[in-house]
């Protein structure tokens, strides 16, 4: 009996392959590539008829931009809206999912979707999954039980506040809604107030960037307002392109014909049947 | 009956070929309240009676029409408890449809889907198969659809259609009073015509229900008050 090993296929599963070669890549100081992160300014604010939400649209891979104009505010229900700070396939997919819970628990009870319930249904599932499923969601929107913001955060804890904000430029846009707001804010001041805050995450934050993004919920009407603000929009290159002042000087022309090489195949045997 | 020896067990054939539980599902159906659709060239409507075992009972709180989805309706003649059952499974069929492909589920995709939820319950252990058959009524790309599903989850496109206890009577209405280029309004006074033929009683806005879909594709059930509107044109 030959002790030749025999290349088997493998028979599913993970295969842990590259596992030694990646050990050896970290120990030499390669990186692995990272995960796409929001990177992020997200803020809420209740004003007198409902509930404003605003985020940044500059979307990171480590210290690349990899999206200069992404959507952060989902949509939950027709009466509620959600940004998302963290992972963005988390956001993105647990926003989905409770859209989705949401849309067929509105067909069996034949209501309008509370804020409360896409609270729970989101931080059920946050807690479930401890912590792994990074995403830190801003949730607002306006009931029959009148405006409503809350804060959700990774582990699945929440708050409920009149004013919130999260990401990287949280601290920057709190700090302006602190020395700013104050109950019963016009639909104006409340804009105003959200786009300087934003704005404040995007100067001052390097993980946020771009445009102003607002969606403001009242009872019976939502404005989802994409590209609100554009402070840093991009001029684009001339379109005359560019000219080059010295022209490049032939020193030698020498042309090598190839030799033609041609393969005469006889008829080969028909193909058998 | 030379099937009663088979006819206890839903999985078993009959000599003759039958599964017999199925056509006492089908019986079951057809004593059950006559419903009926028509799809007309810009819209489909379905209708049924809603007759409700006394005078004491809340009518509005009896919906036997029902959405599946934004642009799909369904109604039903057989056993209420049943329907309602299966509603829910096809609005999480459609939902689920919805999450994986990012679009809407196209008419007949779901009538597929349900045919197939209805058709598990002919072939399992220890379960009965339902004792509905459904109407369902769509507008998609496609254009207005109008499907029958049976207990054994069979299904059939219809351009009008009836079940229920007056089952022959209001097929024979429809087939002299159908026309292909037939609108939705037409469409919605031939239903009640059909309704009429049948009914026991005095016909008004709160014993009949009735659904439409038109271009506009959002499926809605007409208030009571539309409903009277309607009976008085067809006067």
């Amino acid at each position: 009996m030959s002790t030749s090993s025999v290349e088997l296929p493998p028979k599913g599963g993970f295969s842990f392959d590259l596992c030694k070669r990646n050990e050896m890549l970290a120990k030499k100081g390669a990186n692995p590539p990272s995960f796409r992160k929001t990177g992020t300014t997200i803020v809420g604010l209740i004003f007198q008829d409902g509930v404003i939400l605003g985020a940044d649209t500059r979307a990171t891979a480590g210290s690349i931009v990899c999206d200069k104009n992404c959507e952060k505010i989902h949509y939950m229900a027709p009466n509620i809206y959600c940004c998302g700070a963290g992972t963005a396939a988390d956001t993105e997919a647990v926003t989905d999912m409770v859209n989705s819970q949401l849309q067929l628990h509105r067909y069996h009870t034949g209501r309008e979707s509370r804020v409360v319930t896409a609270l729970t249904l989101l931080k059920s599932h946050l807690f479930k999954y401890q912590g792994h499923v990074q995403a830190a969601l801003v949730l607002g929107g306006v009931d029959v039980t009148g405006p409503h913001l809350h804060t959700i955060y990774p582990h699945g804890s929440t708050d409920t506040l009149p004013f919130a904000t999260m990401g990287s430029g949280s601290l920057a846009a709190m700090a302006v809604f602190e020395s700013k707001y104050r109950e019963g804010l016009s639909k104006e001041e409340g804009i105003n107030l959200v786009c300087e805050a934003i704005c404040a995450g995007i100067f001052n934050d390097l993980g946020s960037g771009s445009n102003v993004d607002l969606c403001v919920i009242t009872k019976g009407h939502k404005e989802y307002l994409r590209n609100y603000q554009v402070p840093n929009h991009r001029a684009h290159i001339s379109s005359k392109g560019f000219t080059f002042p010295k022209k490049t000087e032939v020193l030698l022309t020498k042309i090598t014909p190839l030799d033609e090489k041609v393969e005469v195949i006889e008829a080969g045997d028909a193909m058998e049947e | 009956m030379g099937d009663s020896q088979y006819s206890f067990s839903l999985t078993t054939f009959s000599p003759s070929g039958k599964l017999v539980q199925i056509e006492h599902a089908l019986t079951a159906v057809g004593s059950g309240q006559t419903s009926l659709g028509i799809k007309a060239a810009n819209g489909v409507v379905i209708a049924t009676e809603k007759k409700l075992p006394s005078i004491l009972v809340d009518e509005t709180s009896v919906q036997k029409i029902q959405c599946m989805t934004p642009n799909i309706g369904v109604v039903y003649s057989g056993m209420g408890p049943d329907f309602r059952v299966l509603v829910r499974k096809s609005r999480k069929q459609a939902e689920q449809y919805h999450r994986l492909y990012k679009e809407p589920i196209p008419v007949t995709q779901l009538v597929r889907e349900t045919a197939a939820v209805m058709q598990e319950f002919t072939q399992s252990g220890g379960v009965r198969p339902f004792g509905v058959s459904l109407l369902v009524a769509g507008y998609d790309d496609k254009g207005p659809q109008l499907y029958q599903v049976d207990p054994s989850g069979s299904y059939f496109s219809w351009k009008a259609s009836a079940m229920g206890k007056n089952v022959s009577n209001a097929k024979t209405f429809l087939e002299k009073r159908y026309t292909d280029d037939m609108e939705l309004d037409d469409a919605v006074h031939t239903a009640i015509l059909t309704l009429k033929e049948g009914f026991e009683g005095q016909i008004s806005g709160k014993n009949i229900e009735i659904g439409i879909i038109g271009a506009d594709k959002n499926f809605r059930v007409l208030t009571p008050n539309e409903i009277e509107d309607y009976l008085a044109e067809v006067e």
